[in-house]
């Protein structure tokens, strides 16, 4: 079999400019998708009525329909939705002229969120219940003894969790081709069609998503280090 | 616009599901296949030599930095090429099914020999020494002792690992394979791009079914299994 080797290396550099791209749906997605799911995780575990209800059907939805499905049926429903609301409010505004990418933050934001509601949910109630009750003890408010004591200790917790989310995330992102975003997968696909040399294109997307990945990851493992000194404090 | 016809989903429905079969065909296969190379990689991460264990956990690593796409297109292409070069042999015209279940294959692996693994360690290491004194062969103690106890245990994450790779087949259409989402694009290209909301729920209300399904029946496989445990140790 023979590779094209020029192709191989001039592809890669072209790649790594979709790299940007990537981690600004991931980094926007997940900015946007924790407030959300922390609320989730609250209504979750406060058992607030009716919306806990509401939380667990959309959980179970966004758990339970592939990611390329939701993508379809985001990407051709809300652009025409959009379009009435505008058309309604009597708004001047081109709703298909709109960047796709922003279509992708919506999918990825409203994905993650259902993922990283559990994920707060779990790491807010692996924080003992007594560090709570010390905090109202003392006299501070809820939102204080959240904000000082619980999610410092919480987030600790969630770190390893989070970084698994983080790292499908990111994978997930290679879908957002289908909305003709032009990331890491798209840009492979579209070197890819000129000459037909998919195999060197795609071997060339797939070494830059696992350096992708696994920066990432040693980035999450200096945070979980940073973030757990007051554990390694005790141990001594 | 055309307006919304929520009816039509339940005319859909009919046409959709027989293509379900398909979907659960990459499932099974690839569970088949991924069983047989994860317990390879299980093995060589617990009783391989140091390289060997260094190779088995480099593969899961990076199977799980890779997004499944990227895979399936490589595989798409390069399989074939591969091949030809090998065995001067042509798979181009074999069923498109064969290379879905190949890449998945290879992913799945990766994420079950974890599951494995993790379940292998959760048993007491007691429990193999007392039934190697007891007689049996090292063979057996892990036949007979060990694995029945670290299935229990594994059941919630190989579910959660198959509903995964239910969703996840779901991209098997983007080489042309007709399954549940292949279908449905195929409807909606035969109706001249028409109808489009209406396939698209009709397609999340099977797979969102499908996946509850599954939840409840490991679920009870579960609680089955755990009683079934606590009656014999009494």
């Amino acid at each position: 079999m023979e590779l094209d080797y020029q192709f191989l290396i001039k592809t890669f550099f072209l790649i790594l400019k979709g790299i940007p791209t990537t981690l600004k749906i991931t980094a926007i997605s997940l900015v946007l998708a924790s407030p959300l799911a922390f609320g989730m995780a609250l209504a979750k575990i406060y058992d607030i009525k009716y919306l806990k209800k509401i939380v667990v059907v959309y959980v179970s939805f966004m758990r339970g329909t592939p990611i390329v499905l939701q993508i379809l049926v985001v990407y051709s429903l809300l652009p025409s939705l959009l379009n009435v609301i505008v058309k309604q409010l009597g708004l001047k505004i081109d709703v298909f002229a709109f960047n796709p990418i922003m279509y992708a933050y919506i999918i990825f934001t409203l994905s993650s969120a259902a993922i990283l509601s559990e994920v707060f949910r779990a790491a807010l109630l692996g924080v003992k219940h007594g560090q709570l009750e010390a905090g109202l003890s003392i006299g501070m408010s809820h939102v204080q003894t959240y904000i000082r004591i619980i999610i410092p200790q919480a987030l600790v917790i969630a770190l390893p969790s989070l970084c698994n989310a983080t790292v499908n995330l990111i994978k997930n992102t290679s879908l957002a081709f289908i909305m003709s975003v032009q990331d890491i997968t798209a840009i492979g696909k579209i070197q890819a069609s000129y000459g037909y040399n998919y195999i060197e294109s795609y071997a060339d997307v797939f070494v830059v998503y696992i350096v992708v990945c696994t920066l990432i990851q040693l980035l999450f493992n200096i945070a979980e280090k940073y973030c757990g000194t007051f554990r390694q404090r005790l141990k001594t | 616009m055309r307006p919304f016809q929520p009816l039509l989903i339940l005319d859909l429905l009919p046409e959709l599901l027989p293509y379900l079969s398909v979907s659960l065909e990459v499932v099974i296969g690839t569970i088949f296949f991924g069983a047989i190379l994860g317990i390879i990689l299980t093995y060589m991460k617990i009783n391989g030599s140091y390289g060997q264990s260094h190779i088995a956990h480099l593969y899961t690593y990076i199977a799980r930095c890779t997004p499944s796409i990227v895979l399936l297109f490589i595989v798409f292409y390069g399989l074939p090429k591969i091949i030809l070069e090998l065995f001067s042999y042509n798979i181009n015209n074999l069923n498109k099914i064969f290379f879905v279940i190949a890449t998945f294959s290879l992913l799945y692996a990766a994420s079950v020999s974890e599951v494995m693994r993790a379940a292998y360690y959760a048993v007491d290491r007691g429990q193999y020494e007392s039934a190697v004194s007891a007689g049996l062969t090292p063979f057996q103690a892990l036949y007979r002792i060990v694995a029945p106890q670290a299935m229990v245990v594994a059941l919630p994450n190989f579910s959660n690992s198959v509903i995964n790779l239910l969703k996840e087949g779901s991209l098997a259409y983007t080489i042309g394979l007709v399954d549940l989402l292949g279908k449905g694009n195929l409807i909606i290209a035969h109706n001249y791009g028409s109808f489009v909301v209406e396939v698209y729920l009709a397609m999340a209300i099977i797979y969102w079914s499908v996946t509850i399904v599954l939840e409840k029946f490991f679920f009870h496989l579960e609680d089955y299994l755990l009683n079934r445990k606590k009656i014999r140790t009494v």
